[in-house]
């Protein structure tokens, strides 16, 4: 598969030949790090002012590298799709292997950082528990009441959330016969093939 | 066994009745308990078969999450003043509440009831009546109070990724946990989900586990 470049994009990458390789390297080495923390303008101009050009003109090269990377990590295209679709950029040899470089190093990273954007359920980060028994209460004396107190720690979007719940010992042993047989399903002929076709 | 300590703070009767009574430290109920309770013992404001009838009443006000007023609407009954038959009615039910409160015995129940110049006849239909209720008014009573939300049931579902818009060729199996919850003061049903993967789910089994053969080794104590 190749990659479809737009007129505006192939217009941000054509700095890229205008600057040696050192720079393009270092230009990739930001991307990914606007990537993982986010962009930082300053950047731009103080690379502006080093290459004598406008700092939008250094923002789109940038940029424009970074939206390479993060396409090519997204589908996951070949070396050889990779090769295909730089090419029609008519760069020089050279720049057209530093870019492959760029992105064989970097897909992963990216790919993880890409699988951050999805629609987000919080997710589970761990489970404490506790043994209590209920001995009276306002309404009741000399009770023996067992119950299992829960904190359960979930992550959503980078926040951390606890709940505190409580459950007696029949649930208890309910919730873990039913999570185990969701373990199991994964074990399962069905899934086994599915895993197996679906590429 | 000594009758109870006296209650400070009784309301006055009214036809409502109250589920939970508030005194802490009730042990003898007071005065307008007393009152009613030396009203039910007259055989001559109620006969045996009106004693029972009453005392029945009660327990059904206590029990029957439907009842209402008309509890009190037998022929047998008829003949009695309303006013009396619903004071006695709200005496017999606060007594039943506190004695299951602290789960008195049959002595203690004695001791009161004569105190309150009851006849041993009307003594033992008491502590008959109290001890086929016994274990559904200690149920009633260990319902009322304030707890964490509490997990109902589970269900779970499991998928597999095969790309997001921001994302293609992902391929990984993931999980989603419901948790169904009852929130017994706000009588709400919230649930709490959350997704997982394989590796999450299964430390989150384990450490249930745990937890259930911790609650195995201490019931065996």
């Amino acid at each position: 598969m190749l990659l479809d470049l737009s007129e505006e994009h192939r217009e941000h990458l054509a700095f890229l030949p205008q600057v040696d390789s050192a720079v393009v390297a270092e230009f990739g080495r930001i991307a990914v790090e606007f990537l993982r923390r986010g962009s930082n303008p300053k950047i731009y101009e103080g690379a502006a002012r080093k290459l004598n050009v406008s700092s939008d003109t250094v923002q789109h090269g940038v940029e424009g590298l970074t939206y390479l990377l993060t396409e090519s990590s997204k589908l996951m295209i070949s070396e050889l799709d990779f090769q295909d679709s730089v090419f029609v950029l008519g760069f020089s040899e050279e720049l057209n292997k530093l870019l492959l470089q760029l992105y064989l190093d970097n897909r992963r990273e990216i790919r993880t950082i890409l699988s951050e954007l999805a629609p987000d359920l919080p997710s589970y980060h761990s489970l404490e528990w506790r043994l209590d028994v209920q001995l009276a209460s306002r309404s009741l004396r000399q009770q023996i009441k067992p119950a299992v107190t829960i904190k359960l720690h979930l992550n959503q979007n980078g926040d951390h959330n606890t709940k505190v719940l409580q459950t007696d010992p029949a649930t208890l042993l309910h919730l873990v016969q039913q999570l185990e047989q969701a373990l199991e399903e994964m074990k399962t002929n069905h899934c086994r093939r599915v895993v197996r076709n679906i590429k | 066994m000594r009758p109870l300590e006296k209650a400070d703070r009784m309301d006055p009767v009214s036809s409502e009745e109250r589920i939970e009574s508030g005194s802490a430290s009730t042990k003898r109920p007071g005065p307008p308990v007393q009152k009613g309770f030396q009203m039910l013992a007259d055989p001559g404001s109620f006969d045996s078969n009106a004693f029972t009838l009453l005392l029945r009443a009660a327990y059904q006000s206590l029990l029957d999450a439907q009842a209402d007023e008309a509890v009190l609407d037998h022929p047998d009954l008829k003949h009695i003043d309303p006013v009396v038959l619903k004071h006695c009615h709200a005496a017999a039910a606060t007594y039943i509440l506190e004695a299951g409160k602290h789960r008195a015995d049959k002595s203690t129940l004695s001791t009161y009831l004569e105190d309150c110049k009851f006849d041993r006849e009307r003594i033992e239909l008491f502590c008959t009546e109290y001890q086929n209720n016994k274990n559904s008014i200690e149920i009633l009573l260990g319902s009322i109070g304030r707890s964490l939300p509490h997990i109902t049931d589970v269900s779970w579902r499991l998928e597999y990724q095969i790309k997001t818009n921001q994302l293609h060729k992902m391929y990984r199996p993931a999980y989603l946990v419901t948790l169904n919850i009852e929130n017994t003061d706000s009588r709400s049903y919230p649930e709490i989900s959350f997704s997982c993967n394989m590796e999450q789910l299964q430390d989150l089994v384990g450490k249930l586990k745990d937890a259930s053969k911790s609650l195995e080794r201490a019931t065996h104590l």
